[in-house]
């Protein structure tokens, strides 16, 4: 049976509606407190140390968000690691707890297309995800300018923007996984384990096991081995299989858009720098190009991830 | 004539020194007499000599001599100095003498006769008088000299002009020799010792020596081919000495390479040609010929450039190639530098040139392409599985 009109009527409905649950759940709270804790531990550590190292620096508000003092890491590496664990949050329950408290019927029994429902809880939670984001990101200004004392330019507002712009579609890549998952399996707690347990995985287990991955696909030369040097097409391989991973997308996005000194993400061969001035920042749009390929991978991910689980969701049987 | 014996005895006296003290006792004279050791004298006309005179008392009671000078032309002026003030009166010693000086002040003039003046020294009953011929003359013997072996030196304007001058003391007296150089406008000049770096301003000369002094002429860097004299003189004292010295100065170019406007920065894309204007400038005095250019950049990279060579380049002006410079594809984001240089007949010129080479916009694109897929992908499933 075709559908009449909009397939976004309602949307806004179910954006506000889901807009005001998730700010003002106990969850998101706690979410919120683990992750606002964290970060500024972190920028404790990278003021502290800041604070001590006076070196001139162009970029000094950049280097808040990637410094890191032991035991802590960086407020970067410490959000690639909490912005997945606050996007399942958010999203393992979409779908199947609405199945489960008998509302889906009944909220589509209102003029609302199931395409607004799905797409209204995810915006609402990106929404969630991207006011607390923002609200991180003027604290980190904020404190900057109180501890740092140093006015940010205009190019590190521009490369911050960027950072908080990646950022939510990264957290976009871990929500539409979990509404996915909410939508495949029918119990919350199935959908929050195995999302979680994916999260574990691509967060923990394979950055050890690319390198093992690539050893296997492509043995390293003996000859490279001898001389002391990385086979590059194990190299290769291992970056290759790593970006499998949004953390790992995340993180290259991040390195190359935060320190604008960085000038490829790809293993580089020594000719290469031959002649290159180092230490020379980039300008922004290049840094932005080079930082392009990881930020399409996430933005692609998000919406397919999210196609994936709109379709699913159509072929459901949601009455029972 | 008696003044006259009193000044033979006194030559005497000087010869026989070392027994003088004795030997005086001995002759038997007795009275007042003025001397001087060269009573005729040669002055020139607008100047002041000083002449050297002696009161000498042999055996007379200390007595009162008035002082005067007779025979004074008109127009000159003679004072009778003692111990440096103008005196009326002197008193020697028995057998002692007071030293004084005739100052005669000549006028300039044409008048070169011969005057005799008469010193007089009047007491109670003794007298005592002394003539001293003045003639005149225009020219006296040079008292300081200078000369220069080599007096005309040539060069570029970049070069140091070392001239050596030898200052000759001819006067009768050591003397203190100070120098100095008349140079055109902004030309650099100094006096060194002849084996020294120490600058000198002038330079104390034993009578009858020389000394060797150099000059150093450091022409501005910037002058025009030509030829520039340089006047050194050379003065102590009333005596003074000058020279004529002469600097040949050749022109010479000078190349300055920078991109338009001065700016030495470039943008290019990796694997792409793109062509940064040079501009080549003769800032020297002489015109560069065939001036080629060529360029060091990392390795991969290719430069060339349109023109590779530059015909002629006139002073002042300058001349514009682009350079075609095609970073390696696999040049990365960023700055690299490349090194350009400008050569013409051992004058040349380089520039470090900053290159940011920037990715191609086509993966962008290429991006853009995907995300664009994915959300037809997403359209075509709303529009495939849409339902009420």
């Amino acid at each position: 049976m075709r559908r009449e009109g909009s397939p976004f009527r309602g949307l806004s409905t179910v954006f506000v509606k889901e807009l005001a649950d998730h700010l003002s759940s106990i969850r998101m709270l706690m979410l919120e407190l683990l992750i606002v804790f964290t970060a500024l531990a972190a920028l404790y550590g990278a003021i502290s140390s800041l604070r001590q190292n006076t070196a001139e620096d162009p970029f000094l508000l950049l280097r808040l968000f990637t410094i890191d003092k032991a035991p802590l890491p960086s407020f970067v590496a410490i959000l690639g690691f909490l912005i997945p664990l606050m996007a399942i949050g958010l999203g393992f329950d979409a779908i199947n707890s609405e199945h489960n408290r008998r509302t889906l019927s009944r909220i589509l029994a209102q003029p609302i297309y199931r395409d607004a429902l799905l797409m209204g809880k995810f915006l609402a939670a990106l929404a969630t995800i991207g006011i607390s984001l923002a609200a991180l990101w003027l604290l980190v200004i904020g404190l900057g300018l109180i501890f740092l004392g140093v006015p940010p330019g205009g190019e590190e507002i521009a490369r911050s923007m960027v950072f908080l712009v990646v950022a939510i579609f990264y957290a976009g890549v871990w929500l539409s996984l979990a509404m996915l998952l909410s939508i495949v399996f029918r119990s919350p707690a199935t959908a929050a384990l195995v999302s979680l347990g994916i999260w574990l995985f691509l967060a923990v287990l394979w950055p050890m096991l690319a390198p093992a991955l690539a050893q296997a696909i492509a043995p390293a030369d003996p000859r490279y081995a001898l001389l002391g040097l990385n086979d590059p097409a194990t190299a290769i391989w291992t970056q290759e299989l790593l970006r499998l991973s949004p953390n790992d997308l995340f993180g290259e996005a991040m390195l190359a858009v935060l320190s604008p000194t960085t000038r490829t993400l790809g293993p580089v061969f020594l000719d290469q720098l031959r002649g290159a001035v180092m230490g020379s920042p980039l300008p922004f749009g290049e840094s932005v190009m080079i930082a392009w390929p990881q930020t399409v991978g996430l933005i692609a991910g998000t919406i397919v991830l999210f196609a994936f689980g709109y379709v699913l969701f159509q072929r459901q049987e949601v009455r029972a | 004539m008696r003044a006259l014996d009193a000044a033979r005895l006194a030559f005497a006296l000087v010869l026989l020194s070392p027994a003088a003290h004795a030997a005086e006792a001995a002759h038997d004279i007795k009275g007042l007499y003025l001397m001087t050791d060269y009573p005729a004298v040669t002055v020139r006309p607008g100047t002041t000599t000083n002449i050297s005179l002696r009161l000498q008392n042999y055996g007379l009671a200390p007595q009162r001599y008035q002082l005067s000078v007779a025979g004074v032309p008109s127009g000159w002026t003679a004072t009778l100095l003692g111990g440096g003030q103008p005196v009326g009166a002197a008193m020697p010693a028995p057998d002692g003498s007071v030293a004084l000086q005739l100052r005669l002040d000549v006028p300039a003039g044409n008048d070169l006769a011969p005057h005799t003046l008469t010193v007089k020294a009047e007491g109670q009953g003794t007298t005592a008088e002394l003539p001293v011929a003045v003639s005149l003359a225009k020219e006296l013997p040079a008292k300081l000299s200078v000369k220069s072996s080599l007096p005309s030196l040539r060069g570029s304007p970049k070069s140091n002009f070392d001239y050596t001058l030898s200052i000759k003391n001819d006067s009768g007296r050591n003397l203190v020799a100070s120098f100095a150089a008349e140079a055109p406008v902004n030309f650099e000049t100094s006096f060194t010792e002849a084996y020294g770096t120490q600058e000198l301003s002038s330079i104390p000369i034993d009578a009858g020596q020389s000394k060797d002094i150099k000059l150093k002429v450091r022409p501005p860097t910037t002058i025009d081919a030509g030829h520039f004299p340089v006047k050194v003189t050379v003065k102590a004292e009333d005596a003074s000495a000058s020279t004529e010295l002469a600097l040949d100065i050749v022109g010479q170019p000078q190349l300055q390479i920078s991109g338009r406007d001065g700016l030495l920065s470039a943008r290019a894309v990796a694997g792409k040609q793109s062509s940064i204007p040079i501009v080549v400038t003769n800032s020297g005095t002489a015109p560069a010929e065939n001036i080629t250019l060529a360029g060091t950049a990392p390795s991969g990279w290719k430069v060339t450039f349109e023109p590779a060579t530059i015909e002629r380049l006139v002073p002042g002006k300058d001349g514009e190639v682009q350079a075609l410079i095609t970073p390696s594809d696999k040049s990365l984001a960023g700055d690299y530098q490349a090194t350009i240089r400008a050569t013409s007949r051992g004058e040349n010129a380089s520039g470090q040139f900053r290159i940011t080479v920037g990715t191609s916009t086509v993966w962008g694109m290429a991006g853009a392409g995907v995300i664009g897929v994915a959300l037809l992908l997403m359209l075509g499933a709303v529009a495939r599985f849409g339902r009420r």
